[in-house]
């Protein structure tokens, strides 16, 4: 190829992907909504005089133009694929994969926000528990990175200190350790939750703890549709799904569920079959994310009431504690004002359950 | 808006270039002019009255200044433009500067005015400035076209960082261009591989600094490990964009002179700042240090004249006590190599470069510290006087993740690539090769950064406030 003739491919090549970019931009944007990342995307923002001048239409265009950029998968995943495989980057976008897991780097704790947390929690507790004749637990759920991070060689959260730390916070607290029996299995590898069929015997451990027999023998049933967990969106990578496994018996299947999202109580499901076919299938432990949801076991042996303040972690176990109570309420507290809680749930007699993962209370800004 | 994102990539460029092809030869330049503003506009709505009163105003004074050539008038249009120029940078860019320092000498509490800089108003008014000071000392004559003039101040692909072209080196072209498909895929080829330099190496060494930046596991390692990855962060960040310019440049039959030259292989300062934005250091030895009598004057005024360039060097680039303490730091070391130092390290090649890359690694901590404490605090803990560790868990883990493109900039950053394929064009069959392999090679790049793009991953432009 003389010089010309290449210069002349190399001109109609490039005017060739620029205007098929140019037209594909224009016509044929991504989805709004990201089903791998599970967010909405940008959408085009409004034009007017105003909004140009301060720079709002600009910068959201901008943002659109990135986010819905035709096959953007596709480009995340080219994208993945050459920062791990040839710059060999040992994260991408601070995700790692290492011993069949794929995980979030997240090495520091955050004091303001342990804080924080802990001053919502005195805040329930002078408001709520204090006199209310009632046993208050406390247990912290490491995130997979406690046994990932650091045996993996990633930069990892000094653990017990944090652990440590927020027990100095909440002494009024009965702490239960739980760490002695989570193992990387425990996890679903492609997401940040533990697996329900994996923590019975934390379940069992709680259950002990607060002087309640809650051991039982449960029936595994899978859902059929594959679990792709939140980091795997994230990740951008090919990466083998999970399953979920959920555990039913008798007393579970006659266990009524009842949901107060709208404050209005509204019966349903243990295992929200609708949730497991949506975009995040762990949310059908107990429907996800909910502020108030109260399980009742006519079969129960015992008066006893549990309320456990919680995160998403608590939604897959709160189901094991159902057979050592009468009713067990969790009150999410990300979804409902503590100041409100009152109104809501009578503490008189109960135990009471803090029940939290490291992740939120390292970004407790959403508890309310 | 910047060249390495996909509002450029995928609808401004594209539309500009369709609206310059489709214009006809005499409108070329308006549609290159509707095109800068449009592109200018995106960014600064605001300050499009700014630009557009500088090219006017200084339009007319160039018109003034050739029509009292030679005499007292001239001058005085010559200043007023320059009065103009510096007072509206000054305005703009330092007044907060000043007022801070006023405030912090006398105790008194002047309200600071929050004056938000233009983008590229250190290179445009530098380019009007070099226009001005051309036409009055009858290096050019004045542009009689008001278009023609404004395309060259506002001409987008040196608009908002650089290189700072000078009017005499484009005037013929403003004019009289020619477009051919040598120099179009000359053009192309120099913008893709200036957006992969930014994309994927400066942007990837720029995680490496954010990493750095928010660790609370510090170490000298990790001190230098950040300096060594700011380096070259900065140098494929600006020579990227500088690319970048040259390649668009040349898609609109413009050719710009080169702002790089392997800045890094330099066995001396002086050689150093021969190859570093060769264009300000060359606006500033033909504008500032040659007409205040160069080094043809006595030491003493020679020290002067060097310090004051340094001086104006460092402010330049930023209304901070560390930039201008950074620019006298050059000014002391290039002084030294003058009086004795360069006559040692010429005898040592290897010698010359390690003391370069050190004296260089330290000026890199001064420019990229937020202030003078940081910018002390960073040289201190550099040479193990912080108390911190040696190393720390984060700087092993940062060495290991970043290693390879680490080792990848360092190496593009030398002229052995180039010189390697060079050798193996010499090759028949790899040559026939590469006419095929080359087109691949720059489309996959092009795919490449679109992806980078498109995950949204970090793409700050470090010079893009300058």
């Amino acid at each position: 190829m003389n010089v010309r003739t290449k210069s002349v491919v190399t001109t109609i090549v490039f005017a060739a992907l620029l205007l098929v970019g140019f037209v594909m931009c224009v016509t044929k944007p991504s989805d709004l909504f990201s089903e791998s990342e599970r967010r909405e995307l940008a959408s085009f923002p409004q034009f007017s005089v105003e909004s140009m001048i301060s720079g709002e239409f600009t910068d959201g265009f901008e943002k659109y133009a990135t986010e819905r950029f035709p096959y953007r998968d596709t480009f995340r995943s080219i994208k993945a694929g050459f920062n791990t495989k040839v710059f060999r980057k040992l994260d991408n976008n601070g995700l790692f994969v290492a011993q069949g897991h794929i995980s979030k780097i997240d090495d520091a704790a955050n004091p303001k926000m342990m804080e924080y947390a802990a001053e919502k929690f005195s805040f329930l507790y002078n408001s709520y528990l204090k006199d209310s004749n009632t046993n208050v637990y406390f247990s912290i759920i490491p995130d997979k990175n406690f046994l990932l991070a650091k045996s993996s060689g990633y930069p990892s959260m000094d653990y017990d200190k944090f652990i440590s730390d927020m027990r100095g916070k909440t002494e009024y607290m009965n702490y239960i350790d739980v760490t002695d029996l989570l193992g990387l299995d425990d996890y679903y590898t492609t997401d940040t939750h533990w697996r329900q069929e994996k923590i019975v015997d934390i379940a069992e451990r709680i259950g002990d703890k607060m002087g309640v027999d809650v051991k039982a023998t449960y029936e595994q049933a899978k859902l059929k549709k594959p679990f792709y967990g939140v980091y795997f969106g994230q990740l951008a990578m090919d990466f083998a799904p999970d399953e979920i496994v959920y555990l039913t018996n008798d007393v579970l299947k006659n266990c009524a569920v009842t949901y107060y999202d709208t404050g209005v109580p509204k019966a349903g499901e243990m295992y929200n079959m609708e949730k497991a076919e949506g975009k995040d299938p762990y949310e059908m432990f107990l429907s996800g994310t909910t502020p108030l949801v109260t399980i009742e076991n006519p079969q129960a042996k015992t008066e006893r009431e549990l309320v456990i303040f919680r995160d998403s972690f608590g939604s897959s176990i709160a189901p094991l504690f159902a057979e050592g109570y009468k009713k067990v309420t969790l009150v999410d507290i990300r979804y409902i004002q503590s100041s409100f809680v009152g109104n809501l749930v009578d503490f008189e007699g109960k135990d009471v359950l803090f029940l939290y993962s490291t992740t939120l209370l390292n970004n407790s800004m959403a508890m309310r | 808006m910047v060249f390495s994102g996909i509002p450029f990539l995928n609808y401004f460029l594209p539309c500009a270039i369709l609206l310059y092809l489709l214009s006809p030869r005499p409108l070329k330049n308006t549609a290159l002019l509707v095109s800068s503003l449009v592109f200018y506009a995106w960014g600064e709505p605001l300050y499009l009255y700014l630009i557009v009163s500088v090219i006017a105003i200084n339009y007319v004074l160039a018109l003034l200044i050739e029509r009292y050539r030679g005499g007292v008038m001239a001058k005085v249009f010559m200043l007023l433009s320059v009065a103009v120029c510096l007072c509206t940078l000054g305005y703009f860019k330092y007044a907060d500067f000043f007022v801070e320092n006023f405030n912090r000498i006398t105790g008194l509490s002047v309200g600071l005015l929050n004056v938000s800089l233009p983008i590229g108003i250190s290179f445009y008014t530098f380019q009007v400035l070099s226009y001005i000071i051309d036409v009055y000392r009858g290096d050019v004559a004045a542009q009689k076209n008001p278009v023609n003039l404004a395309t060259y101040v506002a001409l987008f692909p040196q608009l908002i960082a650089g290189p700072i072209v000078r009017y005499a080196d484009i005037e013929r072209q403003l004019v009289k261009r020619t477009h051919s498909f040598l120099q179009i895929a000359d053009g192309i080829r120099r913008f893709v591989i200036g957006l992969s330099k930014k994309v994927l190496i400066a942007n990837t060494l720029g995680e490496l600094c954010e990493a750095f930046y928010i660790s609370d596991e510090k170490s000298v390692a990790f001190y230098w490990l950040y300096i060594v990855a700011y380096m070259l962060q900065v140098y494929f960040d600006f020579s990227g964009y500088s690319d970048m310019a040259i390649g668009l440049g040349k898609l609109f039959g413009f050719e710009f002179l080169e702002n790089f030259n392997y800045p890094f292989i330099a066995k001396s300062v002086t050689e150093f700042w021969r190859r570093w934005h060769i264009s300000l250091g060359s606006w500033f030895r033909d504008y500032v240090y040659i007409p205040m009598g160069g080094n043809r004057v006595g030491a003493v005024r020679m020290l002067f004249n060097i310090f004051t360039v340094w001086f104006l060097t460092g402010f330049w680039h930023g209304a901070e006590w560390n930039f201008v303490v950074w620019g006298i730091y050059f000014g002391v070391l290039l002084t030294i190599e003058k009086l004795f130092l360069g006559k040692y390290i010429k005898r040592s090649a290897a010698i010359g470069h390690i003391y370069t890359v050190i004296v260089i690694s330290v000026s890199f901590a001064i420019f990229g510290a937020g202030s003078m404490s940081d910018a002390w605090e960073s040289v201190v803990c550099m040479f193990g006087a912080g108390g911190l560790p040696f190393v720390t868990g984060a700087t092993v883990y940062n060495s290991k993740s970043f290693a390879v493109v680490l080792i990848v900039a360092a190496v593009a950053a030398t002229p052995l690539p180039k010189l390697l394929l060079q050798k193996m064009l010499k090759n028949n069959v790899f040559k026939k090769a590469w006419d095929v392999l080359e087109i691949v090679v720059l489309v996959s790049m092009v795919v490449l950064t679109t992806a980078y793009l498109v995950d949204g991953s970090f793409n700050p432009f470090l010079y893009f406030r300058f």
